[in-house]
C-alpha cells in the first residue's frame, strides 16, 4: 500500500487517470440527468418531487464517504507519518464539504413538498449540519495551523470526532424518531427502491463519484505542486 | 411545447432548483479548480525557467518536477 501512496507514483498515474475521467464524465452525467429527470417515474405518494434523491443521497453518500476517508488518512498520518497522505486530505476535504452543502441544500427543497417545511431540527439534519461544521474546522486547522505537528494532531483531532458523528448520521434515522426515512438502500437488509428508479439513482452516484475523481485528482496535483514550489525556495 | 416535463405537477420548482443549484456548485468548483491548477502549473515553469542551469539540473533529477516540465520546452 505504501508504494501507492509514494507521491511521484500517485502524481504520475493521476495525469493518466485525470484525461480518461475528464472524457468519460459528460456522457455520464447527460446519461444520469436524462434518465433522472425524463425517464424515471414519478413516486406514487411524493411525485415528481422524488427526482431531487437523484441528486441528494449521492450528494450526502459523498461527504460521509469523504469525511470517512479523510479520516481514515488522518490516522494512517498520525501513525505512521507518511507525508503524501496530508496531500490526499488536504484535496479531499473542500469536496466533501461542497456536497455536504448540497445535501443539505437539496435536502431542504426535497423537505418543503414532501414535509412542509425547508428545515427541521430532527437528528438526521442536524447531525449533518454538525458534519458541515466539522469539515470547516478542519480545512481551518490545516489551513491556519502553522506549526505541522500541531496541524496534523488538530486534523486527526477533528477527524475522530467527526467519525463518531458519521455513525450518529448513519444510525440517527433508527435511534430516534425523525422526520427523515429510514435507508431505503442497504447493503445489509433488501433494498425497497424500485428497479426503475434504481438505474438513474446508480447512474447519478457513478457521474458524481467520477465528478469528485476528477476535482480530487486536480486538487492533488495542486497541493503536489505548491509543495515542490516550496522547494524551489530552498535552493 | 409541452411543459409538463418542466412544471412536474407543480414540484418542477423545486426539482430544477435542486438540479441547477447542483450544476451551479460543481460548475463552479470545476472552473476555480481547473483555473489554480493552470495558474500554478504556469508559475511552476516561469519560476523553474528562472533557476540557474546546475539548479535546474538538480530538480530535473526529480521525478514530479520532470512529469510537470515535460509538457514544456525548457526538458
Amino acid at each position: 500500500m505504501i508504494k501507492y501512496l509514494n507521491p511521484s507514483y500517485v502524481f504520475k498515474i493521476s495525469g493518466k487517470l485525470l484525461n480518461l475521467f475528464k472524457t468519460l464524465l459528460i456522457p455520464l452525467v447527460a446519461i444520469g440527468l436524462i434518465f433522472s429527470l425524463f425517464l424515471s417515474p414519478e413516486d406514487y405518494i411524493q411525485g415528481d418531487s422524488v427526482r431531487i434523491m437523484y441528486i441528494h443521497v449521492p450528494s450526502a453518500w459523498i461527504s460521509l464517504f469523504g469525511f470517512a476517508a479523510i479520516s481514515f488518512f488522518c490516522i494512517l498520518n498520525f501513525l505512521f507519518k507518511i507525508k503524501n497522505v496530508t496531500l490526499i486530505y488536504k484535496s479531499l476535504a473542500p469536496i466533501g464539504l461542497t456536497f455536504n452543502i448540497v445535501a443539505i441544500v437539496t435536502g431542504s427543497l426535497w423537505g418543503q413538498p414532501t414535509w412542509g417545511t425547508w428545515w427541521a431540527w430532527d437528528a438526521r439534519l442536524t447531525s449533518m449540519l454538525v458534519l458541515m461544521f466539522f469539515y470547516i474546522a478542519f480545512i481551518f486547522s490545516y489551513k491556519f495551523i502553522k506549526s505541522p505537528d500541531r496541524s496534523i494532531k488538530a486534523c486527526t483531532l477533528i477527524s475522530v470526532l467527526g467519525l463518531i458523528n458519521i455513525i450518529i448520521i448513519k444510525y440517527s434515522v433508527e435511534w430516534w424518531s425523525t422526520l427523515h426515512q429510514p435507508s431505503s438502500i442497504s447493503l445489509a437488509k433488501e433494498t425497497t427502491v424500485h428497479f426503475s428508479m434504481l438505474i438513474p439513482l446508480g447512474l447519478m452516484v457513478f457521474a458524481l463519484f467520477m465528478y469528485v475523481a476528477v476535482i480530487f485528482l486536480m486538487k492533488y496535483r495542486i497541493e503536489t505542486i505548491r509543495v515542490k514550489k516550496k522547494g524551489f525556495k530552498k535552493l | 411545447m409541452n411543459f409538463e416535463i418542466f412544471i412536474m405537477n407543480g414540484f418542477g420548482i423545486y426539482v430544477w432548483s435542486a438540479f441547477v443549484f447542483t450544476f451551479l456548485v460543481c460548475l463552479f468548483l470545476y472552473v476555480r479548480t481547473r483555473k489554480t491548477l493552470k495558474k500554478l502549473e504556469k508559475n511552476f515553469i516561469k519560476e523553474a525557467n528562472n533557476l540557474s542551469e546546475e539548479q535546474f539540473e538538480d530538480i530535473k533529477k526529480q521525478k514530479i518536477t520532470k512529469e510537470i516540465l515535460i509538457s514544456h520546452s525548457r526538458s
